[in-house]
């Protein structure tokens, strides 16, 4: 329905009202209210302002049929219009007040919504409004193929075993240590040497130790999460791990603590073991692991 | 004053619509210029029209028109009478001095 015909439709709804209207007055008033409500719906500018200028002739016609009901004289009808004897004893009250046009606003507007869901144009207005759903894949960026490349800025991505006053300094980490890791003194919580141990060197991660970055969860990536993992290993003289690790200290969410797990189990085999006088030992030792964005 | 005139009851709306015929008294105006001039709605002009005529402070008559070689139907004129002039004429003056207030 084009909007021109649309309001054809509201214009002849008017002039119905005011047949209808007309119709509903006093007999001797009949035929004279309706040429004249007519002829003045004529000068009405609008569909809308005619549909409420017919809407007040209904309501034009409850009041005069009520005062004529009222009368004390029958209506003598003329071609002057005297001789009506219409007694003013109603209120003038305005038929479309604020009120009043609001009621049929939210009237209209419930028939609206009806109609809609009626006709099932519920889906297609939800599809308008909310859009079709999109997936999104966020491709994780590339990662470094080269698993222990040592970088420039390694002296601050290292693993730095726990201090021990009576073990001789760390050597030098190779080249092959693990990057994104930064060993940061550690609270003592391995078991304190043995007496009759003379010279005990601190296993940790060896040649070949996987790289952290293989291990840095996506989700922690995308959410720029980064922390310190200190997780407890047990290896043998061989470099593999005995038991399980554990998360011994985390400043890192959950992701990070099953990343580092993850990085210790593959490191199984890679491990430096300890050494007694130059024998190598099983032990337990624990090491931290740095997740750090700015190394990726 | 006659008993009709004692009965026109001189709402708000009343006194806009004899406003609009006292702005010039002997004009005529149909409903729909008085629709414009006074901002009432239909339902609430035209019972007060046929109430002013009933009181005698109208007459009204038909345009002068064929309507149909015209092509539309004919309008209804309306006009103060002498008595609904002096009588509108004293209602306002009344506001004035206060004695209807």
């Amino acid at each position: 329905m084009t909007s021109e015909r649309a309001w054809d439709w509201v214009d002849g709804i008017a002039h119905r009202l005011i047949h209808r209207a007309a119709r509903r007055a006093p007999d001797s008033l009949s035929d004279r209210l309706e040429e004249e409500w007519l002829a003045d719906l004529a000068s009405q500018r609008g569909s809308i302002q005619r549909l409420r200028f017919a809407l007040g002739c209904c309501w034009a016609t409850n009041v005069i049929a009520h005062e004529h009901a009222l009368a004390a004289l029958p209506v003598a009808g003329s071609t002057a219009g005297q001789g009506h004897f219409i007694h003013a004893h109603r209120d003038d009250s305005p038929f479309f007040t604020g009120r009043t046009i609001t009621f049929v606003l939210v009237a209209l507007l419930h028939a609206a919504l009806l109609y809609g869901l009626a006709m099932g144009l519920g889906p297609q207005i939800r599809k308008i409004i909310v859009g079709p759903l999109t997936t999104r894949i966020i491709e994780p960026p590339p990662r470094s193929t080269s698993l222990s490349v040592p970088r420039a800025t390694m002296s601050s991505s290292r693993i730095i075993l726990p201090p021990q006053d009576r073990i001789p300094p760390i050597e030098p980490d190779p080249p092959d240590m693990i990057k994104g890791a930064v060993g940061e003194p550690v609270q003592p919580k391995f078991p304190p040497p043995l007496a009759n141990v003379v010279n005990r060197v601190q296993g940790g991660p060896g040649i070949g130790f996987p790289s952290t970055d293989d291990f840095y969860p996506d989700a922690s990536i995308r959410l720029e999460e980064k922390g310190l993992v200190t997780v407890q290993v047990c290896v043998d003289g061989r470099g593999r791990l005995t038991s399980e690790p554990t998360i011994v200290q985390s400043t890192g969410s959950s992701r990070l603590e099953e990343g580092a797990l993850r990085l210790a189990k593959a490191g199984s085999g890679h491990y430096r073991a300890t050494t007694e006088d130059g024998r190598p030992v099983d032990s337990c030792y624990p090491f931290r692991i740095r997740f750090d964005l700015r190394n990726r | 004053m006659s008993k009709r005139d004692r009965d026109v009851r001189m709402s708000l709306q009343t006194l806009k619509v004899l406003e609009a015929f006292l702005e010039n008294p002997t004009d005529e105006l149909s409903g729909a210029d008085v629709l414009q001039r006074c901002r009432l709605a239909s339902g609430t002009l035209y019972p007060i029209l046929l109430r002013l005529e009933s009181a005698g402070w109208f007459v009204s008559r038909w345009e002068s028109i064929d309507p149909s070689s015209a092509g539309r139907p004919r309008r209804r004129f309306y006009r103060l009478t002498p008595t609904g002039l002096r009588r509108a004429s004293e209602v306002f003056a009344g506001f004035g001095r206060g004695v209807l207030a």
